[in-house]
């Protein structure tokens, strides 16, 4: 997913002005996004929102010594759902990879069992299932792919939680209300700084 | 996980060419710091600290892309995104390998033989992910990433320098 594009930035200009450009484009592609994931659960979505939450992450840590104790916490949970959603990606990967391999075995246990029988065969005795090479396995990565999906089940019902939590446009505003601070207009030579 | 070394200069008010110029600076050191013994598959956290070092990187060139000349920057930032795939997918395996074992080590016998042949596959993958890897680390090596994300930080701050 390619990030939205910042404009205004200025490499002439403060960090800290910069940085809240950033971080406000970014804050707004995770909301925007969260939408859509957070309604269907649907594994290219949630991808997309831990793609942005990554970004979002990554540009608060970077800042955070310059912008201070917002961009700290925002980057906390910036992480927080970034975890969350790396753990989802990975049943999601490992789900459709679990039912690939039972199907591959599976082929390949009916082809052991076809040529076990011999050219001549008119069927096959039913003592021979008891033969698939690989009879041992489907139990585990059946039991495997239940696991992943309840976790998966499980995984999506926190992050829903954690992001209900964040009442997101209150997020939004807290995390930039607090970074305004640090871009606050330098106050003039001589006096002391508000 | 290694810790992310402080970026000096980081200030509020510094100018923001400036801040691109150290950030590049510090995050491509850390990477070539952690390339040392990151092929060996028995320490499975080098490979992680090399792959965490090269994602900070890649986030400052991203945050800071606006700071560089844009044809050498994409070029750059096209190079250690592939150097990150690469850390990744000899990564992924061994995060796999991890998690399923803990799931098969709660299983009964029955169970253990589906996950060990799956664990078995990923380790096949592991071994690939590191041939893969080996080349990557190899040709930024030859092709000089390092000196080369260097002058691209030089040239943030030269560039800077002539406007001001």
């Amino acid at each position: 997913m390619k990030a939205r594009r910042v404009k205004g930035l200025d490499p002439e200009g403060e960090l800290a002005v910069n940085a809240y450009r950033i971080v406000a484009v970014r804050l707004d592609e995770l909301e925007a996004l969260a939408l859509p994931a957070l309604e269907h659960g649907e594994a290219g979505a949630l991808h997309d929102m831990r793609i942005a939450s990554k970004r979002l992450r990554y540009v608060l840590e970077m800042t955070a010594p310059a912008l201070g104790e917002a961009a700290r916490e925002g980057a906390k949970t910036a992480k927080a759902l970034q975890d969350v959603l790396g753990e989802i990606h990975d049943c999601d990967e490992m789900l459709p990879r679990i039912g690939a391999r039972i199907a591959r075995l599976r082929d390949s246990d009916a082809d052991a069992l076809r040529a076990a029988a011999g050219d001549g065969a008119k069927d096959l005795d039913p003592a021979a299932a008891a033969e698939t090479p690989n009879g041992t396995h489907y139990r585990g990565l059946e039991v495997l792919s239940v696991y992943l999906t309840a976790r998966r089940a499980v995984l999506f019902d926190r992050l829903s939680d954690q992001w209900a939590e964040l009442e997101p446009q209150g997020f939004a505003a807290e995390l930039l209300e607090g970074l305004s601070d640090a871009r606050a207009p330098r106050a003039p030579t001589g006096e002391a700084a508000p | 996980m290694a810790k992310a070394a402080p970026i000096p200069g980081l200030e509020p008010r510094a100018r923001f060419g400036d801040a691109a110029a150290a950030a590049v600076e510090i995050r491509s050191a850390e990477v070539f710091e952690h390339a040392r013994g990151v092929l060996d598959i028995n320490d499975i956290e080098r490979v992680h600290d090399m792959r965490v070092a090269t994602r900070r990187l890649r986030a400052a060139l991203e945050v800071f892309a606006t700071c560089f000349p844009n044809k050498r920057h994409r070029g750059l930032l096209a190079e250690v995104k592939a150097l990150a795939d690469a850390l990744g997918e000899r990564r992924d395996p061994d995060v796999a390998i991890e998690e399923l074992t803990k799931v098969a080590n709660g299983l009964g016998a029955a169970e253990r033989p589906g996950i060990a042949g799956l664990i078995e596959e990923l380790h096949a993958e592991q071994l690939d992910g590191n041939r893969v890897l080996a080349g990557v680390l190899l040709g930024v090596h030859e092709c000089g990433l390092e000196d080369r994300l260097a002058e691209l930080a030089r040239s943030a701050r030269a560039e800077q320098e002539q406007t001001s």
